[in-house]
């Protein structure tokens, strides 16, 4: 299969622009070779920068379609598709865009991408049920210290420099009248999940959004409060637990 | 999840000898809502490669309604590389979700050295090919524990050192390797606009006893220089040219499911079901003259 294996490549590497080479073997029939893969060529382009803006709706709003269209080409140089299922393409557009000259004048457009992502990977991410808080109520005190939680597969957590959660929402394409946002507005810590169809982005506070990323890498109740406590004395943990349960955004617990 | 409550109260799996859809998720509330239903419906299997949420659920309701045929776009079949588990494990999955009545895939390759080109791009039609791809197929057939049909792709370019017409080549390949044909009317008519083929040969040619389904789709007219090219871009009406060489098709393979794809500047639902009338126009015209 050696001609069917050189035929790939060189095909595969004029497609990604790696080479002017031509694949032996084609008919040119009216046309160049080179025309015709071209052809090739432009279909893979074009159906990767619309599967990106597809992802990438409000960077593409916040760029325009031009600008967007030098983005993408970039990342399909830097980052082709891994897999066959388009759902898995663009995961590292904000790495891109943060390395990319033209787009530094708009700092807070990476933090925009990486928002956009965990929305389409929560979109995605398995179903889980909310844990019941009548399940919490068989533990025994002397458990408590050893307790800790599953956070909702599709969490993601984001914290940003930029107000990115009121830049998303206002570029939406149902969203209202044109608002003035103040990149000076200050910084966000935001979680993504979706607990059941519709994905929700919650805005936390500083000991909240400490507390939840703490849990979700693993660490037991009792250890997260600790860790906040040292920044930000006299966090509520009960009634933060119960907004979480509330919310759905603990699946199960375990002790360790 | 709940889908195995959902499969007691599906309709049958079976996909009917009539028109049927190619369903975009634009159109998922229309499938499910609207009063104007069609036979039924064929989806792009990767596009539910995700672990859950909405696209799922709604493919779950959509089988309640819909005997569902699933279309794939990127197993990449004819490609060197190693046969990718994972996707034909999503795949395998899907199906068991599913029921699916067929599962089809393409007669290309897309991927070279782990990178996919999300494109259906052409193989040599020769022996060395032939024999790769029964291995591959039937693999896969042994894998899914299924019969599988493969399309005939449209395709911008042929090599010098193909040996095998194109119908030929599928008709072998069904018969070494078990597989149907998916027999695209719009593909065939683009390749042979564009490669100088007889598009009534390759209808002749076709071994019509292996033919699963067919499809049915636009394309645009692009000009290289003095030379005008068909590309394969479903983002239109069925072509009179394609309509044609479709009522030649039945009238050889009789009564065939048929699919109308159409996947860019989507119309309203009802645009598409009126394309799949006409196409089951043309299939009560062969009952009629069968009877």
């Amino acid at each position: 299969m050696n001609r069917l294996h050189d035929l790939q490549r060189d095909f595969s590497r004029f497609v990604f622009q790696e080479t002017g080479l031509i694949p032996g073997g084609i008919k040119a029939n009216g046309m160049m070779p080179e025309q015709r893969l071209a052809i090739y060529r432009n279909n893979t382009r074009a159906g990767l920068t619309e599967a990106l803006r597809d992802v990438y709706q409000v960077v593409n709003r916040l760029v325009g379609d031009k600008f967007f269209n030098r983005l993408a080409e970039a990342y399909i140089n830097a980052h082709p598709p891994q897999s066959a299922s388009l759902l898995e393409f663009g995961g590292r557009f904000a790495d891109v865009i943060s390395g990319f000259q033209d787009a530094q004048a708009l700092p807070y457009l990476a933090d925009t991408a990486r928002l956009e992502w965990y929305w389409h990977e929560a979109y995605h991410e398995a179903d889980d049920h909310a844990l019941a808080m009548s399940a919490l109520a068989r533990l025994k005190p002397e458990q408590y210290g050893r307790l800790g939680f599953n956070i909702h597969p599709s969490a993601r957590f984001l914290a940003s420099d930029y107000p990115i959660a009121r830049i998303w929402a206002c570029n939406q394409a149902d969203a209202g009248q044109n608002e003035r946002i103040d990149l000076n507005e200050g910084a966000c810590r935001l979680l993504i999940y979706r607990p059941d169809v519709d994905v929700k982005i919650l805005s936390l506070d500083k000991a909240e959004y400490q507390c939840l990323t703490a849990l979700a890498s693993g660490l037991t109740l009792m250890q997260a409060v600790r860790q906040v406590d040292a920044e930000h004395p006299g966090f509520d943990v009960l009634s933060s637990l119960q907004h979480w349960l509330f919310r759905g955004l603990l699946t199960d617990f375990f002790i360790i | 999840m709940t889908h195995n409550s959902n499969q007691q109260m599906r309709v049958r799996a079976a996909i009917p000898a009539c028109a049927g859809i190619g369903l975009r998720s634009p159109h998922h509330r229309d499938a499910l809502n609207s009063h104007a239903k069609t036979g039924w419906l064929e989806v792009h299997s990767e596009n539910y490669f995700g672990k859950g949420g909405a696209p799922l659920r709604i493919l779950d309701a959509i089988r309640a309604d819909y005997p569902v045929s699933l279309h794939g776009v990127g197993m990449s079949l004819g490609s060197v590389d190693e046969p990718d588990m994972r996707h034909l494990r999503q795949l395998k999955d899907l199906i068991a979700r599913i029921e699916p009545g067929l599962v089809s895939e393409h007669l290309c390759w897309n991927s070279f050295g782990g990178r996919y080109l999300n494109d259906l791009a052409p193989l040599p039609y020769t022996d060395a090919t032939l024999a790769y791809l029964v291995r591959r197929i039937s693999e896969v057939q042994d894998f899914l524990g299924r019969r599988i049909l493969i399309e005939n792709p449209s395709s911008y370019l042929e090599y010098e050192f193909s040996t095998y017409s194109e119908s030929v080549f599928l008709n072998e390949l069904a018969r070494r390797s078990g597989c149907g044909i998916l027999l695209d009317v719009n593909n065939v008519y683009v390749s042979c606009v564009n490669h100088g083929w007889n598009a009534l040969d390759y209808l002749q040619d076709i071994s019509a006893e292996q033919v699963g389904e067919i499809h049915l789709a636009g394309h645009s007219v692009k000009q290289v220089d003095e030379q005008r090219i068909l590309i394969d871009t479903h983002n239109g009406p069925v072509s009179d040219a394609v309509w044609q060489l479709y009522q030649c098709a039945v009238q050889r393979l009789g009564p065939v499911p048929t699919l109308i794809e159409w996947d860019a500047d989507l119309p309203d639902w009802e645009v598409l079901v009126d394309e799949a009338a006409k196409a089951d126009g043309y299939l009560e015209n062969i009952y009629e003259q069968a009877a």
